[in-house]
């Protein structure tokens, strides 16, 4: 089990936001991102788990909240203005969520502008660290949540459909973080020109497009550089039954790394374990229904490492 | 991070320059199978092109990298690049602004690729217990499927998922169980009398239980 010791929260107060997404729905992000939360809070970090799925929420099912009081649907219709509100109480101690049940279904996201404003609300509250499970897609809806943070969690599961979307998830989220920190118009009309896979230059890869960029204007090259450094995405392979499946995230990784120039990080895997379906069913998370449970080992495995201070593969320096 | 073509031995086999030999034969197979053709991490990608050309740089920097002696003469080699690469820098005051973005982009080198999640396990070596589930665990960790497992003890691999799911009814007496498990436990380097000891704790109780409920119910 985790320590009691406090290790990756900052100590400044501000929480830690950790966004959960994959493009693929039923990979089990939920699962994932529900019993990780859980795990942290009974090792006495103090967690909100939010559902950023405002069109097929049940982050609240999985953490064993039947009806809840509150939701992101306020905040989205613009009914409730202070997040704080939103928070309840689940049966975990240290454990609160905000859940996105009861959306409006004729206009269920918020605005970007108002997705701006819940996050920075989320880095006020009171706690160590927010986690923030996505629906499933790549659009902005998701990736504006994605956004939060360099090193957000996607989840895989060991089939073709996953891997795919996985990997069109990462690029899209590595485009819209660049777009987002280049100035000049230039250059962020070649990398929207990029983002088209089938565009007329011949942009295959994060590096075709670096070169595009230094041609355009060097300032910007740099900043390029430093946004496709700093961005790494952290993999979770979900149910795995053998060991090839296991080697699979690392196979992601260099994939990864070859061609989209995404230094993706292998963070675990979570075996397959019929005690999780039991626990889902039983609308609890398994590592408090059953924490000795061979998936609820894998989780806290992974808990140990999500909050552990990251080691730079090359300073060895800690964050 | 280079286009292909650009990187050295090491970062196209994303292993790091003091990597030891079995990093290295690690870091192939693991290569070997993320570019295969039918490779699920990597047939999204390979349309993309440049797959073949890629086996076929991995393949070249193993040979050269396996080989202490090709090894030691390309470690020369890069070094000599390396420093002529940056003599004309002089002293090398303001490096951001004077190198080149190729360069910049790849400050860092060749990650710790198999970052190894084993670190995270040595907690878990430390509780007692061995149930199935466990075993497995240590067996998943090391890369290896029941059916290598197989192939060192001759154990059929019926009996060894038994054992890891611990479905007791269908392995035969304790006697026998003991034996696989012990042949289990050594392939994966444990401490093989131990393991055995605390796995047959576990079946026994569980037999004796079930036997006592037969009686009970009699």
């Amino acid at each position: 089990m985790i320590s009691g010791t406090r290790e990756g929260p900052p100590s400044n107060g501000a929480p830690r936001l950790i966004p959960f997404g994959g493009g693929k729905g039923g990979v089990g992000k939920t699962f994932v991102a529900a019993n990780l939360a859980t795990t942290l809070a009974k090792a006495g970090h103090r967690v909100v788990a939010v559902d950023g799925d405002l069109e097929g929420a049940n982050l609240h099912t999985a953490l064993g909240v039947t009806r809840p009081r509150n939701s992101v649907a306020e905040y989205a219709a613009e009914r409730e203005e202070d997040v704080r509100k939103l928070l309840e109480e689940t049966p975990i101690a240290n454990l609160r969520l905000i859940s996105a049940t009861r959306p409006n279904l004729a206009n269920p996201q918020p605005s970007h502008a108002l997705r701006v404003r819940f996050v920075r609300a989320l880095r006020t509250l009171d706690a160590d660290f927010v986690f923030i499970d996505l629906g499933a897609g790549a659009d902005s809806t998701v990736m504006d949540y994605f956004m939060v943070c360099d090193d957000g969690v996607v989840v895989i599961a060991p089939e073709p459909t996953s891997v795919e979307n996985a990997y069109a998830f990462m690029r899209a989220a590595f485009y819209r973080r660049l777009k987002l920190s280049m100035l000049s118009t230039d250059v962020r009309k070649v990398i929207a020109l990029a983002m088209d896979e089938r565009n007329e230059r011949g942009i295959r890869t994060p590096l075709d497009l670096l070169r595009e960029v230094k041609s355009l204007d060097t300032e910007e090259a740099h900043r390029f550089v430093e946004v496709m450094r700093a961005f790494r995405p952290r993999i979770i392979v979900n149910d795995v039954r053998t060991a090839e499946d296991i080697r699979l995230g690392f196979s992601v990784r260099s994939v990864c790394r070859k061609y989209f120039a995404i230094d993706a990080e292998y963070l675990g895997y979570v075996n397959h374990d019929a005690a999780a379906r039991a626990s889902v069913r039983a609308r609890r998370p398994l590592v408090d229904s059953d924490p000795r449970s061979d998936a609820a080992v894998y989780l806290a495995r992974i808990a140990r490492k999500l909050i552990a201070p990251r080691i730079d593969s090359h300073m060895g320096a800690t964050l | 991070m280079k286009p292909l073509a650009e990187q050295d031995y090491y970062e196209t086999l994303d292993v790091a320059r003091s990597a030891n030999l079995e990093d290295i034969e690690r870091a192939y197979r693991l290569a070997c199978d993320t570019y295969r053709e039918d490779s699920l991490a990597g047939y999204p990608v390979f349309e993309v092109g440049d797959v073949e050309l890629l086996r076929e740089r991995i393949e070249i920097a193993y040979r050269i990298l396996v080989d202490p002696e090709t090894r030691r003469a390309y470690d020369h080699e890069l070094s000599v690049q390396a420093s002529e690469a940056r003599a004309p820098v002089g002293t090398g005051a303001a490096p951001a602004a004077a190198g080149e973005i190729g360069e910049l982009a790849d400050a860092r080198p060749a990650a710790h690729v198999l970052a190894p999640l084993d670190a995270l396990d040595e907690l878990e070596e430390s509780e007692g217990e061995w149930t199935g589930a466990r075993l497995r665990r240590a067996r998943l960790r090391q890369g290896l499927e029941l059916d290598d497992i197989t192939k060192i003890t001759k154990v059929n691999p019926t009996y060894l998922s038994f054992i890891e799911d611990e479905r007791f009814d269908g392995l035969p007496a304790a006697v026998y169980v003991r034996g696989f498990v012990v042949g289990y436990a050594g392939c994966l380097g444990l401490d093989a009398k131990r393991v055995a000891a605390s796995y047959l704790q576990r079946y026994e109780e569980r037999k004796g239980g079930a036997k006592r409920r037969l009686f009970s119910r009699k």
